[in-house]
């Protein structure tokens, strides 16, 4: 039958004994020269231990005594004898064949980029609209008065200006979105110049800069209907689950590499991030766009006042990779595809 | 049947496990370095396959890939002929994941909505660190056997509060000058309560050598701090503004790009150094002076290898996306484990076992796991 020699410890001392196993079909023989006695164990209550590259086995005996040894291959008829550690030869055998492997590698990268591409918006955007308003209330209301002691100042605006933009912010917030209940604040923008911001409960925030850098109110709305758009779909906290989830991704990817570098886990974080916030500003850009198309306005107001944005901006960097806009040419150009697109219609 | 180099050299030890030490001229006197016969592309190929079950799995089968490496790891180890064995219950690693996992989901969530809560759970977690330690080196030291005899660690929680509270409470009140002292405290809370089977370690060494490393360090951060202060302000108004809500139109001065590419090599290089020889140092200077029964042992790590074996790595990691990791775990193991020298008088062979009841809780092993906590080795 099977025979194989191994190194037998009794595990209460340190002593190794060169053995001899002989197995009959049911039971384990084990002898040898220094052994006290000859020593009988049925198979069946031993534990063999899983294939590891090539590693020695061990079989584990029910008085706690172990038999280590490097014969793989007695090992392994003895497994396939009786039937035990199956799984462990799966996986023996993907990590044995390079081919295995390189399937395994395969099947990994499309299942992470299938993941981060539909698993985690999917699941983020079921988890967004489980959040209670409440909640997204003073997670709001903390965010606003963060900006307001580190980025920003009270509007120095006129009272008829503001009626006059807020009268406008109302008519879009009712048409884009009746349901939520939207609030408009002006704020000078000190440091961050001509903006807007959402808040994920419905604080839509404009800098004076951002007025004053606008032509006519059809510009304006089409800004506020981008801001209108991010709360409309809830963004912020899609944004927020998704980065957790992307966290979480590639901590479980890369693992033990991050006591190595935070490089090595940051930059995947950073890229799969600038992503998502990346399809978010062109869905934003998208119902803006078709918002003004809508009113009859068409998107030229909008990519008028987008131009001028960016050129207001001389700062920012011309890293698109990490960049959270797409570049300002390319929303243009996306916006003219959409008007051109309508009008055949 | 197919065997490397490595594993015919271990026939021609194992003929002779016990009778080495007759060979030698002193005689009851026998060196044993510590041979390490993992290979890269074994291990490669072991770990894509850990990799892509624990995410098909989504993270479940971590605790299995875990118990798998380490596997890999002690049973490559050879010492005197015979190999190390790691016997850690992948469910308990399960668990402990999940218990982690769990509260880390809760701390992200509460960060976020309660920011203040947020203080208070991080608190209790610093307040938690010495048990969870003290949980992970005895379930690691209880998981770990040779000759199928099982390591212990015999450190108190009292003594872990001390090691890990009590010192760093300290820190600001002695201006620092502390810090070297507990780094001591830390390396004797471990080499001094590590036993095999019935025979406990003793550590004899003093804090004067963890002074003298320290104060090395010391020279070398003063040549950088002023420029990781003017990089570190840069950083951090970038952090802060990255956390903002969603801001329409961000605006990213490009200096402070600039500021950061540059400095990161310069800060990456000397944290590095820093690193490297603190941990080549003092591993030599505390396995110099623990003692296990008739076992001493020796290490010669070279500080300048470390830091060329850290730095290589970084770039062939960051170069091939990962995918050499494998080589760079394998590297670095290798050149620490085969430094290691066991000086036995006498024999390997009278060793006993303890009868003790396992520690089943990997909690710890999680913890600090995914903390990144340096304890032991």
């Amino acid at each position: 039958m099977i025979r194989f020699n191994g190194t037998y410890f009794d595990g209460k001392s340190s002593l190794p004994r060169r053995v001899s196993v002989f197995f009959d079909g049911v039971f384990l023989h084990v002898e040898g020269s220094n052994l006290p006695e000859a020593y009988k164990v049925a198979l069946k209550d031993c534990v063999i231990s899983p294939p590891l590259g090539k590693t020695n086995r061990s079989v584990k005996f029910p008085d706690g005594a172990v038999c280590e040894t490097d014969d793989l291959a007695s090992i392994r008829k003895l497994e396939e004898y009786t039937g035990v550690n199956r799984t462990w030869r799966f996986v023996d055998f993907l990590e044995s064949h390079w081919k295995a492997v390189a399937l395994c590698a395969i099947c990994l990268i499309l299942f992470v980029v299938a993941f981060t591409r539909f698993g985690i918006p999917f699941l983020a955007k079921e988890a967004a609209s489980r959040i209670p308003p409440e909640v997204m209330q003073s997670m709001s209301k903390d965010a606003l008065k963060f900006l307001d002691t580190q980025f920003l100042k009270p509007s120095h605006l006129s009272q008829e200006k503001r009626l006059e933009i807020t009268r406008l912010f109302r008519e879009t917030s009712r048409e884009m979105d009746p349901k939520t209940g939207y609030t408009l604040e002006f704020r000078k923008g000190k440091g961050l110049g001509a903006n807007a911001f959402a808040l994920p409960s419905g604080i839509i925030v404009v800098t004076d800069e951002l007025v004053a850098l606008s032509r006519n109110d059809r510009e304006i709305a089409g800004v506020l209907a981008h801001e209108i758009t991010h709360v409309k779909k809830n963004h912020a906290m899609r944004h927020l689950l998704q980065s957790t989830g992307v966290f979480f991704l590639v901590s479980v990817l890369v693992g033990d590499v991050a006591s190595i570098t935070s490089v090595a886990s940051t930059l995947p974080t950073l890229l799969v991030e600038s992503g998502y916030s990346r399809e978010f500003e062109r869905e934003a850009d998208k119902e803006a766009g078709l918002y003004l198309i809508r009113k009859g306005w068409g998107t030229k107001p909008y990519r008028d006042m987008l131009d001028r944005l960016t050129k207001s901006h001389p700062g920012t960097p011309e890293l698109s990779m990490l960049s959270t806009h797409p570049e300002t040419e390319q929303r243009i150009k996306a916006l003219q595809e959409l008007e051109a697109s309508a009008r055949k219609r | 049947m197919q065997y490397d180099m490595a594993s015919s050299q271990k026939h021609i030890q194992d003929t002779t496990p016990s009778m080495a030490n007759h060979d030698e001229a002193r005689p009851g006197i026998e060196s044993y370095p510590l041979v390490f016969t993992g290979a890269t592309g074994e291990y490669f190929r072991i770990w894509i396959v850990n990799v892509f079950l624990t995410i098909v799995t989504l993270g479940v089968y971590a605790a299995w890939a875990k118990v798998r490496t380490r596997q890999y790891f002690y049973a490559n180890t050879r010492l005197a002929g015979q190999v190390f064995s790691y016997l850690g219950n992948p469910t308990a690693i399960l668990k402990g994941n999940l218990i982690i996992g769990g509260g880390v989901v809760i701390y992200l969530v509460v960060k976020e909505f309660v920011p203040m809560f947020a203080g208070i759970i991080g608190m209790l977690l610093y307040l938690a660190l010495p048990f969870l330690i003290y949980k992970s080196l005895r379930f690691n030291a209880r998981n770990s056997a040779y000759r199928n005899i099982r390591l212990r660690f015999l450190g108190t929680i009292g003594e872990a509060y001390t090691a890990y509270i009590l010192y760093p409470i300290l820190i600001p009140f002695t201006l620092g000058t502390i810090v070297p002292y507990w780094e001591f405290r830390r390396k004797k809370y471990f080499f001094n309560n590590l036993a095999f089977g019935t025979t406990g370690a003793v550590f004899n060494g003093r804090p004067g050598p963890f002074y003298l490393a320290y104060f090395m360090v010391f020279l070398m951060f003063i040549g950088l701090i002023f420029l990781i202060g003017i990089f570190a302000a840069g950083g951090a108004a970038l952090i802060a503004f990255k956390h903002m809500a969603s801001s329409a139109y961000p605006r990213f001065p490009k200096g402070f790009f600039m500021l950061i590419l540059a400095a990161y090599p310069i800060i990456l290089a000397t944290i590095f150094a820093v690193q490297q020889y603190l941990y080549g140092k003092l591993m030599n200077y505390c396995w110099g002076e623990t003692r296990m029964g008739k076992l001493r042992f020796q290490s010669t790590l070279s500080v300048w290898r470390l830091i060329w074996i850290r730095i290589s790595s970084l770039f062939a990691i960051v170069f091939t996306i990962g995918l050499l990791v494998p080589w760079v775990k394998i590297r670095r193991i290798k050149y620490i484990l085969e430094n290691i020298t066991v000086v036995a008088e006498g024999s390997f062979d009278t060793f006993t076992a303890s009868i003790e009841p396992d520690e089943k809780s990997a909690i710890g092993d999680a913890a600090t796991d995914f903390f990144d906590i340096d304890i032991g080795l």
